[in-house]
């Protein structure tokens, strides 16, 4: 039996059918290309999460404690209304009766409420670092 | 993090600034900045009153790209903890009985809206 014969020989029904679905996929593809073309090009304009202040971040903090000639804001590209204070003293009480007190520098809060730039585009939001 | 709508109370002459939100997830980290300190999970509804007094604050910072201009302000703070895995909760005082050493509120520009 030559070479080709004895391949020949080796197909049998069920090869065959699956050979046959194997040989669709090449026209099942185009269809797919189609449908991506139906889709709206997008562009990588990032998300819509504000950014944080460029000089704190570098050592991964986007916060520092509140105080005089310091950066009020937590986000970068803002406009708006914010407020901060830090250093609280108070008292409470927690749930076997015992008399904590809360409060220290970095007992820190902030909020910020106004438009910022994210995503390329102006957005409005209010935030809060607690 | 978000605040909710609603949760943010600017009164109308922007004097006084409320913040008052419910079960906010947090962590319980009583050792920290220790590098071994065990964060637990836990949440907080507080309530934050600021309060302008009158005196003018402005900050600017051409190299940093901010601009802040608006008054020292009182701060106060009611807040209430729950840390459920180690069965712990905590209340505090009334918000009258609390203060803040710093506290500041007003406008700020920053970033691409500081040289606009």
């Amino acid at each position: 039996m030559d070479p080709l014969t004895k391949s020949l020989a080796h197909f049998s029904r069920r090869g065959i059918l699956k050979s046959g679905a194997l040989a669709l996929l090449p026209f099942a593809i185009p269809s797919e290309k189609y449908a991506m073309a139906d889709q709206q090009p997008m562009t990588a304009n990032g998300g819509t999460d504000p950014y944080p202040i460029p000089s704190l971040d570098k050592n991964g903090s986007h916060n520092q404690p509140a105080g005089p000639n310091l950066e009020p804001s937590h986000i970068y590209h803002f406009k708006g209304q914010v407020a901060r204070s830090s250093t609280f003293t108070g008292m409470g009480t927690d749930n076997q009766g015992n008399r904590i007190a809360f409060g220290s520098p970095t007992t820190d809060y902030g909020v910020m409420q106004g438009e910022y730039w994210a995503a390329r585009a102006t957005q409005q939001g209010t935030f809060t670092q607690i | 993090m978000p605040v909710p709508e609603h949760g943010l109370t600017i009164s109308p002459d922007g004097s006084t600034f409320t913040l008052e939100m419910q079960n906010v997830p947090v962590v319980d980290q009583p050792r920290w900045p220790a590098l071994e300190s065990i964060a637990t999970p836990a949440s907080m509804t507080f309530k934050m009153v600021w309060k302008t007094t009158g005196e003018p604050v402005k900050y600017d910072d051409p190299s940093r790209h901010f601009r802040f201009t608006g008054t020292r302000a009182t701060c106060q703070l009611e807040a209430q903890i729950e840390v459920p895995s180690i069965g712990f909760s905590w209340k505090s005082d009334p918000l009258s009985t609390s203060k803040a050493d710093f506290a500041i509120m007003g406008e700020e520009v920053n970033g691409r809206y500081y040289d606009m």
